[in-house]
């Protein structure tokens, strides 16, 4: 249960081919009695060590009591299923950044479509 | 006269393309370009010589070759090529050309080129016709 910074969503398909750009809103709500600083942070688990993380270029904001914002983040997917792990922070009274809450969400790698083809053009011809 | 239509900045510009010269014993290489999507397989890249009518292409000659595709995420674009031999079966004349993916039934065709293939009648066999003195000397 988070203390002050309260992630309530991530937002992001439930699916996704290798190689796509995957852009994701993580949702923090300020639970607290008046505007803090809250900090978004997020990694990637698929088997890979560290864990990549997920950009967010802008990852912190002052936010009114009672509001939630939405951070906007951005990754590409892997070869195989991803857990997102979204992590929120406050900004404490001594200066410092706390971590508060965490949130996961599955992507599942989606299939390959079957083979399909759009179009063809010939594009030259010469005597050989 | 065949062409293709290529974007620019003054909108789409169709360009024209010359006709090419073919005679029997010759090979036409016609490079193909197409968009792809979805598992990698393996399929016959065909194209063919002949006559655009009203009912239709009157292939006269035809090449195809095997192409190997790779698994293709999202839509790709790949080019290949296929030989189409220049055999004594065609006569001299101008002809029209195109391009399918897979033979009887095409998973995909190309906009015809009209008119870009002119084959050349046979060079005949060596034969002479006549022979005269041109001059006669000492030396």
């Amino acid at each position: 249960m988070a203390q002050y910074a309260d992630i309530v969503e991530i937002a992001a398909p439930d699916q996704a081919q290798a190689g796509d750009r995957m852009d994701i809103t993580v949702r923090i709500k300020n639970t607290y009695s008046s505007p803090i600083g809250i900090m978004v942070g997020g990694a990637l688990e698929y088997g890979v060590s560290p864990w990549p993380g997920i950009a967010f270029p802008d990852p912190s904001t002052n936010v009114d009591a009672g509001v939630t914002h939405s951070f906007s983040g951005y990754f590409t997917m892997p070869d195989r299923k991803v857990t997102i792990h979204a992590y929120s922070y406050y900004y404490g009274a001594d200066g410092s950044w706390h971590f508060d809450d965490e949130m996961t969400k599955v992507i599942d790698l989606a299939a390959v479509p079957d083979s399909e083809f759009g179009s063809i053009e010939i594009i030259g011809y010469a005597r050989r | 006269m065949g062409g293709v239509y290529v974007p620019s900045q003054f909108g789409i510009l169709f360009l024209p393309l010359a006709a090419v010269q073919v005679e029997p014993g010759d090979t036409l290489r016609v490079s193909c370009r197409y968009s792809h999507i979805g598992k990698a397989e393996n399929v016959s890249l065909y194209a063919a010589v002949g006559n655009s009518g009203t009912f239709g292409f009157d292939e006269v000659l035809h090449g195809s070759r095997t192409i190997s595709l790779p698994e293709d995420t999202s839509w790709n674009w790949h080019e290949g090529y296929v030989d189409i031999a220049i055999t004594t079966a065609i006569s001299a004349g101008v002809y029209d050309l195109y391009a399918k993916i897979n033979g009887v039934i095409p998973r995909v065709i190309s906009p015809t080129l009209h008119d870009v293939v002119e084959v050349l009648a046979e060079t005949p066999e060596s034969e002479f016709g006549e022979i005269s003195i041109t001059d006669y000397l000492k030396v």
